[in-house]
């Protein structure tokens, strides 16, 4: 198939100047030398350079990319581990937990566990191998202040705990010596956005980050609804930048081979005489994650559901915040009082 | 976009200047494809030009959380909390407020909100070893007068309530001459507070506790139900003002909220009143606490009291659960078990 010089990504009047001179597709590009590109395209060196090299990746893209579903799913198996949350019925709806090379959006009112799904999940992305983790490193990106170093520390005592009690062979009791609170925290990186400019900046900068730290595999945003929702009077633009967010997220994911987790608020949606709680950030937002997960409470007890996803079906499974992280709930229903100050061992 | 020319090649800087990009921040407003349009540069030039403006727009880098841990990183976690002065309520916040985040305190009125906003003032100023914050206290009311008489017999009963710090330095301790007390009827009263004057006493070091009591009065009176667009706007205004200040001065902001009858979707308390302003309000706080009152009564000595709950609704860092405290004439404090036994047992006798 032949593709027109149009459709790539060059300045319009170079492009403008490439058809008049009668280059119609990338393949009347593909054996010319720069020289002679621009004297008869009337470009200057520079520009006859940039045409030519967007003509050699567009052609080596072509060639490269197509993998068969068969060679995905392989890859999906062996190397692509999903990373887990600790609460085993969460785990098995998700089919392994938070899947690598996705973007999964968790959604929820003030309270309900979002942040702690997020702390809990920066935490096991850093369980070594051998225990079943990804044993990689972890970009958290807050932007509501919620990440307290207090709470983390906790989850990170916990999970190294959990392993030390699975200790089996050698292999497991080599690795337990690396995995620490220490090493769990110096492996987890911080940042803290304060608007959506800082966090767009972030964005664009996270490519260079990834590159220079390979062993990134999870990538948190806690929250995106926070700094775009005062962009209240600019919906247009809003939606634009919004848009272009979700793109650098899905092609970090799969580029980068991370998987990406994000936080959305919850919003009064009023229709009519009645009104009902949905994700912030409009309808098109909706799209941008390919697994969405809503957090809620049911009287006492908090419940995930799996609103949206290819892979998945839609199932609620029942979970619960204790002071080790998010884990399942308990299988017996008990009154409020006890299960909750029992958690914190009053 | 001055600082951005400096560091841009000439070629990408005349674009820039063509395209009338102000700053790096109108730069990352457009798309890679709409600054190619616009700017009339190749591809590679609006990449480098998109990164110079990423690198100039983002303050710092990802630090690891180790450095967190160890106090090492101020900027994100200043390691110190505001303690009520209590132990008993102390252990249920993990040692207080946290600096630098917006904390809620929700309830009924005579609750004891307000007694507890007031400890807290005082109990700023005490040095970092006894759980203060060295500095002073805002007080901005927006409903009532300021409780002055209040504020001076917590003053006068300091060396009742603190018998952990030593009476020889809490002398030395000018309480009332550190609490900074505004008045605000309206939202845009409001807001010239919270950008000029509150702005100035933080900055100087004077003050690092902002109270403000309430905000629910200012956005209940001043909007219909049809004007809700409004309201978030302004709401959103103020709290993106708030957390500013908090971030920037690292400051603990203790916001006072009234209670509102609210469906049971929001939140898991088994009553039916949850903290006014709604949703909106609620995303933007850290720590949401809430009291309770109850109608026993519990006494000491010649003292009666109503006991009421301090329940954690909701934090990041914090298990959900609560205590039960007491406003006695020295402040809030925390009821004990053996104390309660007690306090039955001497009700029983006098009935």
């Amino acid at each position: 198939m032949q593709r027109p010089v149009s459709s790539l990504s060059l300045n319009p009047g170079v492009k403008v100047k490439l058809v008049s001179a009668g280059f119609q597709f990338t393949t009347d590009l593909l054996h010319v030398k720069p020289q002679q590109l621009s004297k008869e395209a009337a470009l200057n060196q520079q520009e006859a350079l940039e045409v030519l090299q967007a003509v050699r990746r567009a052609d080596e893209g072509a060639a490269s990319s197509s993998s068969t579903a068969l060679e995905l799913l392989q890859k999906e198996e062996e190397e692509l581990r999903s990373i887990v949350t600790f609460s085993s019925q969460l785990d098995a709806a998700l089919g392994g937990g938070a899947p690598v090379g996705r973007v999964t959006e968790v959604c929820g009112v003030p309270g309900v566990g979002k942040t702690q799904l997020c702390l809990q999940l920066a935490v096991d992305a850093q369980v070594p191998r051998c225990f079943g983790g990804v044993g990689g490193q972890v970009v958290y990106i807050d932007t509501e202040g919620s990440f307290l170093i207090q709470r983390v520390a906790d989850l990170a005592a916990a999970a190294v705990n959990h392993c030390s009690l699975l200790v089996e062979d050698q292999e497991q009791r080599v690795a337990m010596e690396t995995f620490t609170v220490e090493s769990i925290l110096s492996n987890m990186f911080v940042v803290r956005c304060h608007d959506y400019i800082e966090l767009l900046a972030e964005l664009h900068l996270m490519p260079g980050f990834l590159s220079d730290h390979p062993r990134v595999r999870l990538l948190v945003i806690d929250s995106v609804a926070s700094p775009f929702r005062p962009l209240f009077d600019e919906l247009l633009q809003r939606t634009r930048l919004l848009s272009g967010f979700a793109q650098q997220l899905l092609s970090m994911a799969t580029s980068h081979d991370i998987a990406v987790v994000i936080t959305n608020q919850m919003t009064t949606r009023v229709q009519g005489a009645q009104s009902q709680l949905v994700p912030a950030l409009g309808d098109s937002w909706g799209h941008a994650a390919t697994i969405r997960l809503l957090l809620q409470w049911e009287g006492p007890q908090r419940l995930a559901i799996i609103v949206k996803s290819p892979c998945h079906r839609v199932s609620t499974v029942r979970y619960t915040i204790t002071s080790e992280g998010f884990r399942d709930a308990e299988q017996w229903s008990e009154p409020l009082s006890q299960s909750e100050t029992g958690k914190q061992g009053v | 976009m001055d600082r951005l020319d400096l560091e841009l090649n000439p070629r990408i800087a005349a674009g820039v200047r063509r395209a009338r990009l102000r700053s790096p921040r109108d730069v990352l407003c457009v798309s890679a494809l709409e600054l190619q349009t616009i700017t009339g540069l190749s591809p590679s030039d609006v990449q480098q030009l998109l990164a110079t403006a990423a690198a100039a727009c983002r303050p710092h880098r990802p630090v690891p959380a180790v450095l967190l841990h160890r106090g090492e990183c101020p900027r994100l976690e200043p390691g110190l909390r505001l303690g009520v002065g209590c132990v008993v309520i102390n252990e249920l916040l993990r040692g207080g407020l946290p600096v630098g985040r917006i904390t809620e305190l929700s309830g009924q009125s005579g609750a004891g909100k307000t007694q507890l906003a007031l400890q807290l003032c005082l109990c700023v100023q005490y040095p970092t070893d006894y759980g203060g914050l060295d500095s002073g206290a805002v007080y901005i009311c927006t409903e009532n007068s300021f409780p002055i008489r209040r504020l001076q017999q917590l003053v006068t009963d300091q060396y009742v309530m603190r018998s952990d710090v030593p009476p020889s330095l809490i002398s030395t301790l000018k309480f009332s001459d550190h609490v900074y007390v505004e008045h605000t009827a309206d939202l845009d009263s409001l807001q010239v507070c919270l950008s000029r004057r509150v702005p100035l006493l933080l900055a100087r070091g004077l003050a690092r506790l902002v109270v403000l009591d309430s905000l629910a009065a200012l956005f209940r009176c001043e909007f219909q139900a049809a004007e809700w667009q409004e309201r978030t706007r302004q709401m959103l205004n103020v709290s993106s003002t708030l957390h500013r200040l908090s971030q920037e001065f690292s400051t603990t902001v203790l916001c006072i909220n009234q209670d509102w009858v609210c469906s049971s979707l929001l939140s898991p308390l088994s009553s039916s009143v949850s903290p006014a302003l709604g949703l909106t309000w609620a995303n933007q706080v850290c720590v949401r606490l809430m009291m309770l009152r109850s109608h026993t009564t519990i006494s000491r000595g010649n003292q009666h009291s109503a006991l009421r709950r301090l329940e954690v609704v909701f934090g990041p860092h914090l298990a959900r659960g609560g205590v039960d405290v007491a406003v006695w004439r020295e402040g809030v404090r925390g009821v004990l078990s053996s104390d309660r036994i007690q306090a039955q047992h001497q009700s029983s006798q006098i009935c």
